[in-house]
C-alpha cells in the first residue's frame, strides 16, 4: 500500500525522536583514553643513541560542579546589584575584605587582620579605620591588587555618575586615602560600627574600569559589568550565556591556593520543581531556597540538606500609628494577646515539617539577641485575660471583641507566597478564637514591597498587621526600620519604618550602638534593644527562617556561611 | 493589492502610537522598580531618591514617555542632585531605534531581545509545526473516519489534554521522561535547559533539550487545533463540489488535500494567523519550567524587576508583529480563495 507522504513524515519525525532520545541520554562521564598496557616484553634493539621513548601522563578528568540558580544574575558589579544571586557568585570571582566563616564570625581575606581598636586598626573616636592589605594580593591577570583599587573603588561607589545600587555605607564616609599600596585609611563622619558587615563587598579593579571611567564618564555599562574576565577570586569568568548558564574557572593565580574543582557553572532554572528534578537527576550539584516540602524528596535522593541562618525572620509588624492605626494595637497587653493566642509550633511543625523553630526577635541566633529571652508560649486563655483587661471584650456576642463601639477587626496584610497564605489562614482561625476577626489580604511582592511614595500597602499603613520576612544588615545586627526619622509620611515617601512605630527610647538605643566601637558595649546596647522589642511585641516572631541549601551527594568538605556562603569554596571536593 | 498593503501600514502608525501611549501608562501600576533594587532588604531611602534622579524616574510619566519616543539627548538633566541640569541626555527614542536601556542590567534592550529571540524562534517554530503537521494530520483523519473507534478515541484525549494546564504538563513530563527513566535505568531526556553547557550548544543537545518543551506545548494546542480542523473538515466534505468530485473519479488523496483542505484551510489560517505573532512573545510558562532561555522568561524577568524598557520592547515587537501578521493573513485569504479581492 503506498504510503501517504502524512504517514512517512509522521514516522520520521517518531524514529528522529526515539533516536535522539536514545542517543541523548544522560551522558556517563566518560574517561580519557588510556594507553593500553601490555605485557609483551620490549624488543631487544640495536644499541642506539636514541632516548628511551617517556610516558606521557594521561591529565586528570577536570573536576566541574553545575550549581543550580532560580534566578539570573543581573550584574557582576558588585556596585550595580544587591541581588542576593549576584552578590554570593561573587566570593568566586571576585574578593571581599573579609568574609565570615559558617559561624558567623569575620575572616580576612584581603587585610592581614581585622581592625580593631587593640591593633590599632581602629581609633579611639572609633571614625578612623585602616586597614593593612596582604602583599602577596594579585588579579587574575596579574596585576598587582593594592589600596589604590579599594580606593578607586569607593570612588565609583560615591560618584554622582555612576547609577549604583547603593552608596552605603561608603556615603558616611568623610575621606578615604591610600598612603601605600598596601595601607588604606577611612575616616567617617561619626564614629561607625557597623563597618564589619558593610564594607569592602567586591572590588574593582581600576586597571581595568578606569580607563573606561575616563572615556564615558561613567562604568554604567562597561563590558565588565556583565563579563569581568578580571577578577580577585578563587575563581575566574569565563562566559555568561543569557538565560543559560554562567562558567567559572579556577584561578591559578589565586593567593590562598588554587581551588580543588576545576570549574563551576551555574544554571540557571527558575522553577523551584525544575530545580528538584535537576538535583535529582544529577544535573546539579547545588541548589538553594529548597522549598520545605521538597526536602523528603530530595533527601531520598542522597542530597543534603544544610540550613544557615542569614539574620531572617519571620514574622508580623503591628502597625502602631496613634492616629492611623487601630486603636487596639497602641495598646502592649493586645499585641502580647497576639503572641500569646497564636501557635507558631504549631506552624512550624505542620506548615514547616519541624525544619525551623518559632523566633522570638529579629536577632535570634545570634549574640546580639538577649540570651534571657524566649518565644512567647502559646496559651489562648492567658490571650483572653490580657484581652479582657485591656477593655476587649465581645459586649454585642457577635463573636468579635469591641471597646468604645469599636470592633477588634484588623486586616493582615502579606504577599502571595503559598506558606504565607497558609500561615494567615491558621492564624485567622487561632485569633478568632480569641475573639480578634482579621481580613486576609495579599498582594505581589513587588506591590507589598513598594515605598509610601509609591503606593505600597505595608508602608501606606494598610494593613493594620503585616507579614513577611525581615533582617538586618546580616552579620552586623544594624538596621534602620525601627527608627522614628524612617517613618514613611509626604515628605519622607521613602521610609522604611511601615509599623509607624516611635519609641524615643528605642530610637536612642538605635543610634547609640551604631557609633559604639567597643564591641561590649555594642552587644549590651542590643541585649536592651531586643528585650524592649520582645517585652513591648512591636514585633511578633513566626519563625526562623534560614536558608535552605541542598547540596548533592558529589561535593564534600562544603561548608554554606550565612552571610558569605562560599567562603570556603576552594575546600570543596568534588567527585563524580 | 498594492494599495491595500500601502493603507494597512499606514494605518498601523497611528495605532501602534495609541497602543504605545497605553502600555507605558499601563506600566506605570506593574510596581515599583526601585523596590528590588535593595536585594532581600527593602531599598535605601538615600539610594531610592538618588536612583529615581539618576535612572529618570522622577520625571512626570509623560515626560518619561516623551524620553522613551524621542530620546533626551536634546536635552540635559540633573544626575548629582544639585538641582541644575547641566548633563546631556544620552538617549535617542525609539522613534530613532533607540530603545534605551535595561534597569536591571544596564545592557541595550535590543541587546538584551537579540540574545534571547533565537532561541524563543527556535521553540516556537518547532511546536508550531509540530502542532499544524500533527493536527492536520490527526483533524483530516478524525474529519475522514468520523465516528470510527479511532476518531473517538482520539475525541476523548483530545479533551484530556485541552483541559489540561500545561504547568502539569511539564512538570508530568520532566518527572516522567527525566527523572522516573533516569531512576529506571531507562534513557532519559534532560529536564531543562536549552543544552548542557558542559557539552557545549551543538545542534542535537539544543534538539534533544526541545523535546520536552515542544510536546508539552504542542500536546495541548494540538488537541485544540485537530479538533478545529476536524470540525471544518466534516463541513467541506459534505458540500456538492466534493460529491462531483467524488464522481469525477479523482483520486481521493486529490480530492482531500486539493479541494476539500483548501477551502477547509480559511478558518485555520486565520487561527494560524493569531496565534503566530504570539510566538514572539514565547511561552512563560513552559520556559519557566524547562528553563528555556526565551522571551516569555525575559518578559516574566523583567516585568517583576518592572523594567519598563524591555517590557515596553517587548510588547510593542509582539503589537507589531500582529500588525504584520495579520496583513499576512489577509494575503493568505486572497490567495486561498480567489472570490477574495482587496481594492
Amino acid at each position: 500500500m503506498k504510503k501517504t507522504w502524512f504517514s512517512t513524515v509522521l514516522a520520521l519525525a517518531v524514529i528522529a525522536a526515539l533516536l535522539l532520545t536514545a542517543c541523548g541520554a544522560t551522558p556517563e562521564p566518560t574517561q580519557p583514553p588510556v594507553a593500553a598496557a601490555t605485557n609483551t616484553p620490549p624488543p631487544v634493539a640495536a644499541a642506539t643513541n636514541t632516548p628511551p621513548p617517556v610516558d606521557t601522563p594521561v591529565p586528570p578528568e577536570p573536576k566541574i560542579a553545575t550549581f543550580i540558580w532560580t534566578q539570573e544574575f543581573d550584574t557582576l558589579n558588585p556596585l550595580y546589584t544587591n541581588m542576593w544571586f549576584s552578590s554570593i557568585t561573587q566570593q568566586l570571582w571576585n574578593c571581599w575584605a573579609w568574609d565570615f566563616d559558617e559561624a558567623a564570625n569575620p575572616r580576612p581575606v584581603l587585610v592581614k587582620e581585622l581592625p580593631s581598636v587593640a591593633n590599632g586598626g581602629i581609633s579611639a573616636d572609633g571614625k578612623t579605620l585602616t586597614l593593612k592589605l596582604r602583599d602577596d594580593l594579585v588579579w587574575s591577570d596579574g596585576t598587582l591588587l593594592t589600596s589604590a583599587d579599594l580606593l578607586f573603588t569607593y570612588e565609583m561607589t560615591v560618584n554622582p555618575k555612576n547609577a549604583v545600587a547603593s552608596t552605603a555605607p561608603y556615603d558616611q564616609l568623610e575621606k578615604v586615602e591610600a598612603p601605600d599600596p598596601q595601607t588604606l585609611v577611612m575616616t567617617f563622619k561619626e564614629a561607625y560600627a557597623p563597618w564589619v558587615g558593610t564594607l569592602w563587598h567586591g572590588i574593582l579593579p581600576a586597571h581595568i574600569l578606569k580607563p573606561v571611567f575616563e572615556k564615558d564618564g561613567t562604568i554604567d555599562q562597561a563590558e565588565w559589568n556583565l563579563a569581568p574576565k578580571v577578577g580577585c577570586g578563587p575563581y575566574v569568568f569565563q562566559g555568561w550565556e543569557s538565560g543559560s548558564f554562567a562558567r567559572f574557572v579556577a584561578n591559578d593565580k589565586y593567593w590562598l591556593g588554587k581551588p580543588k574543582i576545576d570549574e563551576i557553572f551555574f544554571r540557571f532554572v527558575p522553577d523551584d520543581a525544575s530545580q528538584v528534578a535537576a538535583l535529582q537527576t544529577g544535573d546539579g550539584d547545588l541548589g538553594t531556597f529548597i522549598s520545605y516540602a521538597d526536602i523528603p524528596t530530595l533527601q531520598s535522593a542522597n542530597v543534603t540538606m544544610i540550613t544557615v541562618f542569614s539574620g531572617y525572620a519571620e514574622g508580623i509588624y503591628f502597625y502602631v500609628d496613634p492616629q492611623k492605626g487601630h486603636p487596639a494595637l497602641q495598646d502592649q497587653r493586645v499585641r502580647k494577646a497576639f503572641a500569646l493566642a497564636i501557635d507558631r509550633a504549631a506552624l512550624c511543625k505542620d506548615l514547616l515539617l519541624g525544619m525551623t523553630a518559632p523566633a522570638a526577635t529579629d536577632w535570634d541566633n545570634t549574640p546580639w539577641n538577649d540570651p534571657t529571652i524566649q518565644p512567647y508560649p502559646y496559651d489562648p486563655e492567658g490571650a483572653k485575660a490580657l484581652l479582657d483587661e485591656a477593655g476587649w471584650v465581645d459586649s454585642n456576642s457577635d463573636g468579635v471583641r469591641d471597646k468604645d463601639g469599636v470592633e477588634l477587626v484588623l486586616d493582615y496584610g502579606t504577599t502571595t507566597r503559598e506558606i504565607r497564605k497558609d500561615t494567615q489562614a491558621v492564624v485567622q482561625q487561632q485569633l478568632a478564637a480569641v475573639g480578634i476577626k482579621v481580613n486576609l489580604l495579599n498582594a505581589e511582592s513587588d506591590l507589598f514591597f513598594s515605598s509610601y511614595g509609591e503606593g505600597g500597602p505595608a508602608a501606606k499603613g494598610e494593613y493594620d498587621i503585616f507579614e513577611y520576612s525581615t533582617a538586618f544588615h546580616f552579620p552586623d545586627p544594624d538596621t534602620a526600620d525601627w527608627l522614628c526619622s524612617e517613618i514613611p509620611s509626604d515628605e519622607k515617601p521613602d521610609g522604611t519604618n511601615w509599623a509607624a512605630n516611635c519609641d524615643t527610647e528605642l530610637d536612642a538605643l538605635f543610634a547609640q550602638q551604631r557609633t559604639q566601637v567597643d564591641i561590649s558595649q555594642r552587644l549590651d546596647t542590643f541585649h536592651q534593644i531586643t528585650k524592649m522589642i520582645f517585652d513591648k511585641v512591636y514585633w511578633l516572631g513566626y519563625w526562623q527562617d534560614p536558608d535552605i541549601w541542598a547540596i548533592g551527594p558529589t561535593l564534600s568538605n562544603v561548608k554554606i556561611s550565612g552571610a558569605t556562603p562560599f567562603f570556603n569554596i576552594s575546600e570543596w571536593e568534588l567527585t563524580k | 493589492m498594492g494599495r491595500y498593503i500601502a493603507r494597512r501600514l499606514l494605518q498601523a502608525i497611528p495605532l501602534l502610537f495609541i497602543i504605545s501611549i497605553g502600555l507605558f501608562v499601563l506600566m506605570q501600576n506593574l510596581g515599583d522598580p526601585l523596590a528590588t533594587m535593595g536585594g532581600r532588604m527593602p531599598t535605601r531611602s538615600a539610594d531610592r531618591e538618588r536612583l529615581k534622579r539618576q535612572l529618570g524616574l522622577d520625571k512626570p510619566v509623560l515626560v518619561q514617555y516623551l524620553y522613551w519616543l524621542i530620546g533626551n539627548n536634546w536635552t540635559e538633566t540633573d544626575l548629582d542632585g544639585d538641582g541644575i541640569a547641566e548633563t546631556p541626555g544620552t538617549r535617542k527614542g525609539v522613534l530613532r531605534g533607540d530603545f534605551g536601556i535595561s534597569l536591571v542590567n544596564r545592557k541595550p534592550v535590543l541587546q538584551v531581545i537579540g540574545e534571547r529571540l533565537p532561541a524563543t524562534l527556535l521553540l516556537m517554530g518547532a511546536y508550531e509545526i509540530v502542532v499544524i503537521v500533527g493536527a492536520l494530520v490527526v483533524g483530516i483523519y478524525s474529519a475522514v473516519r468520523q465516528y470510527s473507534a479511532l476518531d473517538h478515541a482520539v475525541t476523548g484525549i483530545s479533551f484530556v489534554l485541552y483541559s489540561m494546564p500545561i504547568f502539569f504538563i511539564g512538570l508530568l513530563s520532566i518527572y516522567v521522561f527525566a527523572v522516573s527513566f533516569q531512576r529506571w535505568g531507562l534513557p532519559s531526556l534532560p529536564p531543562n535547559g536549552m543544552f548542557d553547557p558542559q557539552v557545549g550548544k551543538t545542534p542535537s543537545q539544543v534538539a534533544l533539550h526541545m523535546i520536552l518543551p515542544v510536546l508539552s506545548l504542542a500536546l495541548i494546542s494540538l488537541a485544540g487545533y485537530s479538533r478545529y480542523i476536524r470540525s471544518t473538515m466534516l463541513e467541506v466534505l459534505h458540500q456538492d463540489y466534493i460529491r462531483t468530485a467524488k464522481s469525477k473519479g479523482l483520486e481521493r488523496r486529490y480530492i482531500l488535500l486539493v479541494h476539500a483542505l483548501k477551502n477547509a484551510a480559511l478558518p485555520i489560517v486565520t487561527i494560524v494567523g493569531l496565534d503566530l505573532p504570539t510566538l514572539l512573545g514565547g511561552a512563560i510558562v513552559t520556559e519557566r519550567i524547562f528553563a528555556w532561555p526565551g522571551m516569555g522568561r525575559l518578559f516574566l524577568d523583567h516585568v517583576e524587576r518592572v523594567d519598563v524598557a524591555v517590557v515596553m520592547a517587548i510588547l510593542m515587537l509582539v503589537s507589531v508583529a500582529v500588525i504584520v501578521f495579520q496583513l499576512l493573513t489577509d494575503i493568505a485569504y486572497a490567495w486561498l480563495d480567489p472570490r477574495i479581492r482587496y481594492d
